[in-house]
């Protein structure tokens, strides 16, 4: 079944700026929740223009979607000959890729050796969560793209970011990027709620997602979070697991990411 | 140990459910209109089925998808399904597409004297009486809902941003002001006087405004979306669904500004989901997330009486006859009750 609708990008009446929803969705997602045939899956489509945060948010922030529905994963199709340019004229190209948890990096029976790991890299200094698969003509199994849970915080968990060795390429410089901390001292959990609600009320708009699991001084169990821009999901998932090294791992992507200290101010959650 | 009855869950069946028909049909029902002394129902396979004393109902297959809005038109009903068409259907079942839209959903239907009314996306099709083609009322963003006023002479259509409120002049040319608040303007309905307008949110609030002076304000403090809300009597109260109350507010005098909602407790900290005006009273029935219904007088405190016990499914539509002799409750599970009113009257 193919539904039309017009891209509508709705604000949401609570204070927060960035959150914005696209009311085509809430409409159509209503409807088809109302259907006596139930669907398996729902795959909303986005022109290439499109900002991928409004979709994302409307899974958590209207409440009937939310209860009735689950946002699986967010696939990005790139044009492996097309995509620096595109990340260069287009910002809309770079929140897509910095959303994504697949990359499908398509057409790269079109480009050399050398010009796809050039773009591949480019890919990751912008999201080093998404998986990046190589296809001619998107020819991709479903298992791949479909049922992947990408927002769950099992998940998080599970996803190892494939940092980049070289941290500064200075070769293009794209908007969006990503910023990445670890540490094996043990973090202080109110300096860091602190640090962190200040964060994302101040520079929500410009950070695009988050994920990160933490380890909090006293605290026996991981806690693991991710979000979308100031939407966060956030929980204790269990026991460290034995024989590993307890460490804090927290991952930024977004824009404007090198004016908001943010080195600093996860250097300052560390337990004295 | 033995249940307390007089406690959530009633686990009894009520005299209503015991005298009425019970369908358990299991496909979601989405909307149910008056039309006479009969009670048209929508349902999430597309189909209508019209209920009416002393017959059964067969199902009119109506849409692809599912029945997505419907409206009483005369003795006729309007639908507006997820398969783009646009439909009138007569009490027995003959169906006439006025219009079909293919990919494009008709999200809203109304008529009011012969004028008759579908929206599909940010248009308006408008049809006066006796004319073949629709006028196409155009705006910015996507329509929430539509109704016409008492008279017809008015159409108010919400949408991102307020309501745009059409007027009809006496050599019927249609213009437009706007009714200005920020949001996403979803079911729209003008008070049975007229003298006020009321729309539903995405955020969990209303929104009002007075025609006379285009005074607003907001209707605020629902836990949930309110997708339901009903006039009683003559616009004395408004009632509406989206709280574990059934929250109504005083539309008499100068309006709601200032002064408190009178909030009827349900047992069990259900929502409320959905209410409909019990017709010639100050009463309204309540349906609720676990398929409860209920009947209370909203002046009057504890007097409240169980019309149907609960399914687990909530409740998606509620109708009374306009001989007040039948009502008609359905839910998402596809349960139906249909039955007399009165304990004197027989199905």
């Amino acid at each position: 079944m193919v539904v039309d609708a017009d891209e509508e990008v709705f604000e949401m009446n609570n204070g927060c700026i960035c959150c914005t929803v696209r009311g085509d969705l809430i409409r159509i997602l209503s409807g088809l929740m109302k259907r006596a045939d139930k669907l398996d899956a729902i795959i909303v489509e986005t022109t290439g223009l499109a900002d991928p945060a409004p979709v994302a948010q409307t899974f958590f922030v209207d409440q009937d979607v939310a209860d009735r529905t689950k946002l699986d994963a967010i696939v990005t199709v790139a044009d492996a000959v097309h995509l620096s340019s595109q990340l260069t004229d287009h910002h809309e190209a770079e929140e897509q890729i910095a959303f994504a948890d697949v990359v499908l990096l398509n057409k790269i029976d079109l480009v050399d050796e050398n010009g796809l790991e050039v773009v591949k890299q480019r890919i990751k200094k912008i999201n080093p969560f998404a998986k990046i698969i190589n296809t001619t003509k998107c020819g991709v199994p479903l298992n791949e793209v479909l049922n992947l849970d990408a927002f769950s915080l099992k998940r998080v968990l599970e996803v190892e970011p494939d940092f980049l060795k070289s941290d500064h390429d200075h070769e293009h410089d794209d908007d969006v990027t990503s910023l990445s901390f670890v540490s094996d001292t043990p973090l202080d959990m109110e300096k860091f709620q602190d640090w962190f609600t200040k964060l994302l009320q101040t520079k929500g708009q410009d950070i695009l997602r988050t994920k990160g699991i933490l380890d909090f001084t006293g605290e026996s169990d991981r806690y693991v979070f991710q979000g979308v821009h100031m939407l966060m999901d956030a929980s204790p998932m269990g026991k460290w697991p034995k024989g590993k090294e307890r460490s804090s791992r927290l991952v930024f992507i977004g824009r404007n990411l090198e004016t908001m200290n943010l080195k600093e101010g996860f250097e300052n959650c560390k337990s004295a | 140990m033995k249940a307390d009855l007089n406690n959530f869950p009633q686990l009894n069946k009520t005299k209503f459910e015991n005298r009425g028909k019970e369908f358990r049909l299991g496909i979601p029902v989405i909307n149910a209109v008056t039309v006479g002394n009969s009670i048209a129902v929508g349902f999430g396979d597309g189909t209508v089925r019209i209920f009416s004393s002393g017959k059964s109902s067969e199902p009119i297959k109506a849409h692809k998808g599912i029945v997505l809005c419907m409206a009483k038109d005369g003795d006729h009903i309007l639908t507006g399904g997820d398969d783009g068409r646009f439909l009138r259907i007569s009490l027995d079942g003959n169906i006439n597409e006025i219009s079909n839209f293919g990919t494009r959903w008709v999200d809203h239907v109304t008529s009011k004297n012969g004028s008759v009314v579908c929206t599909s996306g940010n248009i308006v099709y408008l049809w006066m009486p006796n004319k073949k083609e629709p006028k196409l009322l155009e705006h910015d963003s996507t329509i929430g809902g539509v109704a016409f006023d008492s008279k017809g002479r008015k159409l108010a259509v919400s949408r991102y941003g307020g309501v745009t409120l059409w007027k009809k002049d006496y050599s019927n040319k249609w213009t437009s002001s706007d009714l200005i608040w920020k949001g996403s303007h979803n079911k729209v309905i003008f008070s049975p006087d007229d003298r006020y307008l009321v729309t539903s949110m995405q955020e969990n609030q209303l929104h009002f405004w007075r025609l006379k002076d285009k005074i607003d304000s907001a209707m605020s403090g629902y836990g949930a979306k309110v997708k339901s809300f009903a006039f009683v009597g003559d616009s004395k109260y408004l009632a509406t669904s989206g709280a574990n109350d059934a929250v109504c507010w005083p539309f008499d005098g100068d309006g709601p500004v200032g002064r408190e909602p009178i909030c009827l407790p349900y047992v069990g900290k259900q929502l409320v989901t959905f209410v409909e005006s019990f017709p010639n009273e100050n009463a309204i029935l309540t349906g609720l997330s676990d398929g409860s219904v209920y009947l209370s007088e909203i002046e009057k405190a504890n007097n409240t009486i169980i019309i149907r016990s609960f399914t687990e499914f909530e409740v998606s539509a509620i109708a009374v006859t306009d001989d007040c002799s039948h009502l008609l409750i359905g839910d998402m599970g596809g349960n139906i009750l249909w039955t007399s009113i009165w304990d004197e009257e027989k199905n």
